[in-house]
């Protein structure tokens, strides 16, 4: 397949990007409801 | 009973309680088996993300393996998927932005929630916009010879997506969340209107981009797996936008409880740290009693 490299680092540049973000929104949000009780988070 | 206990004493690991009573063991254990899951997950959205990584799995699949190359482009035209896909996702983020704005500024609709949706899909648009502008200009080294060029196309969409880091920047401005929400909604039905802009620069200006390649002007033909692999990635990315703007959305509400109430929550911490141990079973028991 020609030009490979090019097409890839798009798949792996946006597969990646949306996971860190992905792993950021959960993290942040693991960590801020151990802060906060159950009724600042009502969709539990 | 033993969750909010376990907040309001600012214990960082649940089994500290296991101690206090047979009758909290059970309680205590919960939360912990809880936190194995994510804080802002529901299974609806857990069912959401399974169908993301479904669709995705899909996508790679048939954008870099089944899908056939182009009569012109060649192999090149798998970036399409990417490019068109992550651009649809910021013009719906954006455009979800300016409706949620909308809505908070308008006084029968006005709720903090919709201030936080507009930030949370406007943070997704941006990441969606630079990974457009990453795959574009890759897709421009292979089509035109050059990672960037001054086309019309290109230089609204590097102009929308710096807008769109203003407002991300109007919405860091100190304030109240009232006025952060009013701020912020201002910049966005003004930011909006650069969509219309990007989208049609193609036809307004000469450049090189190409029109657009499905519902355009010009008669461009997509062969049928193509046209498929396409309608693939735009159902994954929008999947995957709606799973993070619900998780943005929910860490903004609870950052939003912290600062508010964050204070009270403390003072709560250090007078139920500063009790004597046996005071904080028997007040813990008398609560369970109540309850």
């Amino acid at each position: 397949m020609e030009n490979i490299g090019f097409i890839l680092a798009t798949y792996i540049a946006t597969f990646v990007g949306s996971f860190f973000l992905a792993a950021y929104y959960l993290r942040r949000g693991n960590r801020l409801a151990e802060q906060l009780p159950p009724e600042d988070k009502p969709w539990i | 009973m033993a969750v909010t206990q376990n907040h309001i004493t600012g214990t960082a690991n649940p089994s500290a309680n296991l101690s206090a009573n047979s009758a909290d063991q059970g309680a205590a254990i919960e939360p912990a088996r809880r936190r194995r899951r994510s804080a802002t997950g529901t299974p609806f959205t857990f069912a959401l993300g399974v169908a993301t990584i479904v669709s995705m799995a899909l996508l790679v699949l048939f954008g870099l393996l089944l899908s056939p190359p182009d009569v012109t482009q060649g192999e090149s035209v798998r970036i399409l998927y990417i490019h068109v896909g992550t651009v649809w996702v910021a013009y719906v983020a954006f455009g979800v932005t300016a409706i949620a704005s909308a809505l908070f500024l308008w006084k029968r609709t006005t709720s903090l929630t919709w201030d936080r949706i507009a930030g949370a899909s406007a943070e997704v648009g941006v990441l969606f916009m630079a990974l457009t502008l990453f795959a574009g200009s890759l897709w421009g080294r292979l089509s035109w010879g050059k990672f960037w060029v001054w086309d019309a196309r290109v230089t609204t969409t590097a102009f929308l997506f710096i807008t769109y880091i203003g407002y991300l920047a109007v919405r860091g401005l100190g304030g109240s969340h009232q006025q952060r929400g009013r701020r912020s909604a201002v910049v966005a039905l003004l930011a909006v209107l650069e969509i219309p802009l990007v989208h049609f620069s193609v036809e307004l200006w000469r450049g090189l981009h190409q029109e657009a390649s499905v519902a355009g002007s010009t008669k461009v033909q997509l062969e049928n797996l193509m046209l498929f692999s396409l309608f693939l990635a735009l159902i994954a990315f929008t999947l995957l936008f709606v799973w993070l703007v619900i998780h943005r959305q929910r860490v903004l509400a609870m950052q939003d409880a912290l600062e508010d109430k964050g204070l009270d929550y403390a003072l709560a911490a250090r007078q139920a740290e500063s009790m004597p141990a046996t005071e904080r079973v028997t007040t813990h028991a008398s609560q369970e009693g109540t309850a």
